[in-house]
């Protein structure tokens, strides 16, 4: 059955309508940069479910690929002039085959082991760009700001990055959403819950496996572009393993296991590490991160499942999906 | 090349791998008998630096003397982490959970040590810090020396423990076969604790031992916690032995891999050859199931 236009597109709409006029009311570069984070923090997260909500891979390494996103980008347009946009398309072929070559050996490896192999070559990557002349080594590489417009994706202010942010987001929302729904997600799910029974039924893991690596490292390195240009300065410090937790972290909360999890928890996420960051770090360094974790670890131990992990069991959503479908009749009458 | 710099780099590379083998065999504990990998080993080791720092500080203390000590407070510092937070995370399906606690609980030590002891590098003065042994041409660290001879006893003590305690011996029990082992009245919960808690004592004595030439900061966890893994993985994940001579290897590996590609290069190295072994071996593992 086609799903129909109904109240739950309506909503969705104006959610999307509000996100695009956002950048009128606000005006702080502040609060813009926050929304901006968010977005980009929303799309990492996206990008690593491929692999850890949809296949069951834990990967902590996501970071070092990110990275990688970011100095193809950075470095195609300082020293060859090729637009970021061009770069995001490189990074994205280039990085998930990079990603998907170098991890297609280790897919034997079950559970934590291959989470200490991701780990393994984001250090490994970080090490290189720490001493590689061409990559700026330890300093890490400036993107000027000499021209600004489109072509070299630098401005001053950032409503254009809202803009990109945003559809770049709702852009891995959707594809997500598409992989979720297709005969490749249905495969990834079968080899998440279980290996054995997924090559009995005719699922290749290891063929699937690559395919959800190439997915999930190219749409981080994607991000990674993104960022070097927002930010405009990146050195080998953004592949850290504790950066790969930024990313993981909305996940967990969010709940794993689904595609709009993730996505939510990194909007509740986000902000609430950027709201802490703001009022408590000059209070005492460090103290953000500490309740910050903290908030993780609660949510760890006493709700395992995440926010729509809960929300799928709840009452909570029978009753809501009973008023919208009323809503539904009333307004458009009653359909087959 | 010549051999004198080789041997050197030998020796120099088994003083090394002494803490690395140390930290390793704590991290083995755990696994061998919980059967998770625990993520916050790094950041345990960084805390007993920083315990090994106030006695220092605060006390006047020698790290070295300070080893029993600090062993104890970290014993009871791992048991409670055990016992209040990893076992309710610890369920039949999956050890995702337990993987993104241990990560979390290491944000949390390591911005608790940056809040309370700012990023400031900090270090204990020993007697022995600065005292040499030469041998012929070779020149040996009396630390480093005095840390492997920890090490050692270390290594010892455990496998007498294991071996000839009751607790010992529950432990291997448990680490066989957990219910069989509720059947036959071992309160596993203890044991369990008990494990942890001697992961985290383990963890101790090498941060003591590591003060005593080292500097430590909030961050210090990383390097060491994904040298453990490598460690790990060398020697097989749940034998202490095996540890032992993972942790000696992979220090041998790096002071004589920094001679050979440079020491820019000796991380990149390092982390290769840890991919490269654990899909041998896994490949290895599988060839034999099948055939």
């Amino acid at each position: 059955m086609r799903k129909k236009f109904g109240i739950r597109q309506i909503l969705l709409l104006v959610l999307i309508l509000i996100c695009l006029i956002v950048p009128t009311f606000v005006k702080t570069p502040y609060m813009l940069g926050i929304f901006v984070t968010t977005f980009y923090i929303g799309c990492g997260t996206l990008a690593w479910s491929v692999l850890g909500s949809l296949t069951g891979e834990i990967s902590l390494g996501h970071a070092g690929f990110m990275g990688l996103g970011a100095y193809i980008g950075a470095l195609l347009m300082n020293n060859k002039h090729i637009t970021p946009w061009v770069g995001m398309l490189v990074a994205f072929v280039v990085v998930g085959l990079l990603a998907a070559c170098l991890l297609a050996p280790c897919f034997v490896l079950s559970g934590p082991y291959f989470t200490l192999v991701t780990i393994a070559f984001a250090e490994a990557f970080r090490n290189l760009f720490t001493n590689w002349d061409y990559a700026g080594k330890g300093q890490g590489i400036l993107v000027p700001l000499k021209e600004q417009g489109m072509y070299s994706m630098r401005w001053i202010s950032k409503v254009p990055y809202y803009y990109i942010a945003l559809i770049m987001l709702i852009v891995f929302y959707v594809i997500l959403r598409k992989i979720d729904r297709s005969k490749l997600g249905y495969a990834l799910k079968t080899i998440r819950e279980d290996e054995e029974t997924a090559n009995a039924v005719g699922i290749n893991p290891f063929k699937y496996k690559f395919i959800a690596t190439f997915i999930s490292a190219g749409l981080i390195a994607v991000v990674g572009v993104f960022y070097a240009n927002y930010i405009g300065y990146i050195n080998p410090d953004i592949m850290k393993q504790s950066q790969a937790l930024n990313y993981v972290m909305p996940a967990i909360i969010g709940g794993i296991g689904s595609i709009t999890g993730p996505l939510l928890g990194a909007i509740i996420l986000t902000p609430l590490s950027e709201f802490l960051s703001a009022t408590l770090s000059h209070i005492a360094g460090g103290l953000n991160l500490v309740v910050y974790a903290v908030i993780v670890i609660a949510v760890i131990l006493f709700r395992p499942t995440g926010i729509m992990g809960w929300f799928d069991h709840s009452k909570f959503k029978k009753k809501m999906n009973d008023r919208f479908d009323a809503i539904d009749a009333k307004l458009f009458g009653k359909r087959g | 090349m010549n051999t004198e710099i080789l041997i050197q780099a030998i020796i120099n590379g088994i003083m090394v791998g002494g803490i690395y083998a140390m930290i390793g065999m704590s991290l083995n504990m755990i696994f061998g008998v919980m059967k998770i990998v625990n993520f916050c080993q790094g950041e345990l080791l960084m805390v007993s630096m920083y315990i090994t720092y106030l006695f220092y500080s605060e006390l006047g203390m020698e790290p070295f003397v300070a080893i029993p000590l600090v062993a104890v407070i970290m014993f009871g510092v791992g048991a409670l982490i055990q016992s209040t937070m990893i076992t309710r995370s610890i369920k039949e399906d999956g050890d995702q959970n337990v993987l993104f606690l241990t990560c979390c609980l290491g944000i949390f030590l390591s911005n608790t040590a940056l809040l309370l002891f700012k990023s400031d590098y900090r270090t204990a003065e020993s007697v022995f810090s600065n005292k040499v042994v030469s041998l012929g041409s070779m020149n040996i660290s009396v630390p480093k020396l005095l840390g492997f001879v920890a090490l050692c006893v270390t290594t010892v003590l455990i496998f007498l423990m294991l071996y000839y305690t009751k607790i010992g011996k529950q432990i291997r029990a448990t680490s066989q076969n957990a219910i069989g082992a509720q059947v036959t009245g071992i309160r596993t919960k203890v044991v369990y604790a008990c494990t942890y808690g001697l992961g985290a004592a383990i963890a101790g004595i090498a941060g003591a031992c590591l003060m005593s030439y080292y500097y430590v900061y909030p961050a210090v966890g990383n390097i060491y916690g994904t040298r453990s893994f490598i460690v790990v993985t060398m020697g097989g994940l749940g034998s202490v032995v095996g540890a032992f001579f993972g942790g000696i290897g992979l220090g041998i590996m790096e002071t004589v891999g920094s001679v050979i590609v440079g020491a820019a290069f000796k991380d990149t190295l390092v982390f290769i050859v840890f991919i490269l072994i654990l899909v041998i071996k896994e490949n290895l593992n599988i060839r034999r199931r099948k055939g």
